[in-house]
């Protein structure tokens, strides 16, 4: 992955690059024609100083003489085969450099003292490769300056222009909607970034309200629901309280009394879940896991007789954890109280503490659970009438509220539990 | 012994009432807010039942209002807000119990009357049902003046059967009981079943009538 503006500079560079190497050719033609008019122009200037201050005060035993001293302007007779008058190009072997050399030459009819002769003017050229070579260094600085100029203005681009649009990147990637922590965007004065933020923060605002909601609504639900349930099971109790309860009604009373019972403990797992959505669970002790579950292993050891559960604790090892009492304990209550009422007759549990996993096995349906569903809320059917399909997912957010770790596994017919402090 | 049942929920309200006359309390109502705190202000009662969500104002302000009048009354929360704050906070202030909705009316009642022994009967607090003397003090339990050794949660049994004299008890409601903080979470009757058995065993072994009966069906009784 690219950052943004790393992105951008090589799409800069790449196509500066492009752009110069495009007009590197028309570059070397317009400075190569200017350079050929310079010199054209200087030799057509030497044959007009020639001609008015050289020309007439020669004689043509002044020729070899002139020839001698003089290079690049010489007088030769008549007989050469080139145009006259007009400026071409025309190579020469320099004896000193031992190659030929490119010239700009100029023939010209001329008379000295009435005989004909032809004055030939030239101008040496720099090389072809030269010139290129010249071109070349010149694109690389021009390229090099570029490549600088490119990442410094990037980096200030970055540090003015895209500043608003990181610190927006920050905020949302620190947003947590559980915090319930309204959202501050700064302001920017690019009207792309203002929308992005208008767009966020509206987004982010109906999401907080809607899990405002929905978190109030669960809680709210379930404390009306208490009164109504009250209502019910006083009800019952007056109504067992008759004298003349036949056999059959008492059943049904019995029956009433099971579903109210259901129902309120369904209601109050569904309080505990939102409460703990709610973060109602703040104050944290240090509390010995152990203690805890020593205290209330007598009472599951007696609620396991009726299955005749063999119940075994190895409390080898100590937990210690910094967490809040009652979610503790209703994590080891969960947990225990699952594997008594997902047993089977004669069946057993074996309870162990070990550096800082406890670890809770038990037997059951010979088969693995969906490890998926499980931790949902009601996310495992059960055919069990008296769970509320919440147990297991109570567990797992106050896990989750702890950072303690919460797995399932099934091996030897065995279903095992283990939580990581 | 008057009862002051503060509590909107008139059903509800009635339902307690009609439990409670059983055991000769004189219950009255208050339904809101400045009902209670009239009559609290004008009556004196020996045991006031108080929910906490009221219309016109919050229960525990009438618990405050008590509590700086000094008076005596005991009072007990039942409250549909389960929550530890406002538990923690009512026992502050000076409630004697916190009970959270729904409950059974055989726990109430149990409540009630352990609440009412421990403000009438400071030292010496004993309940005597013929030949039999519960000590709540000492927490212990007497046959014809013979000791009897009773496990807690025998103790525990005997109590709120005497708590509810003549009344017939749900096996729902002794099983929440019994299992206390971890109320309600197993509908297990059987280890209920198991507690009465054993108590009953014991009293008979020491003498006592046959006090405790086993109701077909339904629950069980103290008859005395």
């Amino acid at each position: 992955m690219n950052k943004l503006l790393n992105k951008t500079l090589v799409y800069y560079i790449v196509s500066a690059f492009v752009l110069l190497l495009l007009s590197a050719p028309s570059y070397y033609w317009f400075s190569r024609k200017l350079y050929i008019d310079d010199v054209d122009e200087a030799i057509q200037l030497r044959k007009d100083d020639f001609i008015k201050d050289a020309l007439n005060t020669l004689t043509t035993s002044d020729v070899p003489t002139w020839n001698r001293f003089n290079r690049d302007i010489r007088i030769l007779s008549d007989t050469v085969s080139k145009v006259r008058e007009s400026i071409i190009q025309q190579e020469f072997y320099d004896s000193g450099a031992k190659e030929l050399e490119p010239y700009r030459v100029l023939y010209s009819d001329v008379e000295i003292e009435g005989a004909p002769y032809t004055l030939m003017i030239r101008l040496n050229l720099v090389e072809w490769e030269d010139l290129v070579e010249t071109t070349g260094i010149l694109y690389l600085i021009i390229l090099m300056v570029l490549l600088v100029g490119f990442v410094l203005v990037s980096k200030i681009i970055s540090s003015i222009i895209w500043k608003p649009f990181y610190r927006t990147l920050d905020l949302m990637e620190s947003f947590d909607i559980a915090s319930q922590e309204p959202f501050y965007f700064s302001e920017s004065r690019v009207v792309e970034f203002q929308q992005l933020n208008k767009a966020l923060e509206k987004l982010t605002r109906q999401n907080l309200r809607a899990f405002q909601s929905q978190k109030e609504f669960t809680e709210n639900a379930a404390h009306e629901l208490q009164t109504p349930l009250a209502v019910f099971q006083s009800k019952l109790d007056l109504l067992l309280q008759s004298p003349d309860l036949t056999e059959n009604q008492a059943e049904i009373v019995q029956q009433l009394y099971d579903a109210v019972a259901r129902l309120s403990r369904l209601n109050k797992n569904l309080l505990l879940l939102a409460k703990m959505e709610n973060q109602q669970f703040a104050d944290k002790e240090d509390l010995n896991l152990n203690a805890m579950l020593e205290e209330v292993l007598p009472y599951f050891s007696e609620q396991a007789e009726e299955k005749n559960i063999q119940v075994e604790a190895e409390l080898d090892e100590t937990i210690q954890v910094h967490s809040n009492r009652s979610l503790a304990e209703v994590l080891i209550n969960n947990l225990l109280l699952n594997a008594i009422r997902h047993n089977v007759q004669d069946g057993s549990i074996s309870i162990s503490t070990k550096q800082n996993h406890l670890q809770i096995t038990n037997t059951g349906k010979a088969s693995a659970l969906d490890a998926d569903g499980l931790f949902k809320r009601f996310g495992n059917p059960s055919q069990h009438a008296n769970s509320s399909g919440l147990g297991l997912a109570i567990i797992k957010m106050i896990a989750d509220l702890n950072q303690w770790e919460i797995d399932y596994s099934f091996s030897n017919n065995l279903h095992h539990f283990v939580v990581k402090f | 012994m008057k009862i002051l049942i503060i509590e909107d929920e008139k059903e509800l309200a009635d339902s307690m009432a009609d439990y409670l006359k059983e055991e000769d309390y004189r219950c009255e109502f208050a339904a809101t807010f400045l009902e209670a705190s009239d009559k609290i202000e004008i009556y004196e009662y020996d045991c006031i039942l108080l929910d906490l969500m009221l219309p016109g104002g919050d229960g525990l302000k009438i618990l405050e209002s008590l509590k700086s009048q000094n008076k005596q009354e005991g009072v007990i929360i039942i409250s549909a807000r389960n929550s530890i704050e406002d538990k923690v906070k009512g026992l502050q202030i000076g409630a004697d119990d916190y009970l959270p909705k729904p409950f059974h009316m055989s726990e109430l009642s149990a409540r009630i009357h352990s609440v009412i022994r421990r403000r009438h009967f400071g030292t010496t607090n004993k309940i005597h049902v013929n030949e039999l003397e519960v000590d709540l003090l000492a927490k212990s339990v007497s046959v014809h003046e013979k000791a009897l050794p009773l496990t807690k949660k025998e103790f525990d049994l005997l109590l709120f059967l005497l708590g509810n004299k003549n009344r017939i008890i749900s096996k729902s409601a002794l099983a929440e009981h019994l299992s206390g903080d971890m109320a309600d979470m197993l509908d297990n009757h059987g280890f209920v079943y198991a507690h009465v058995k054993n108590l009953k065993k014991k009293l008979a072994e020491a003498g006592a009538k046959e006090y405790i009966k086993t109701i077909y069906g339904m629950g069980y009784k103290w008859e005395s």
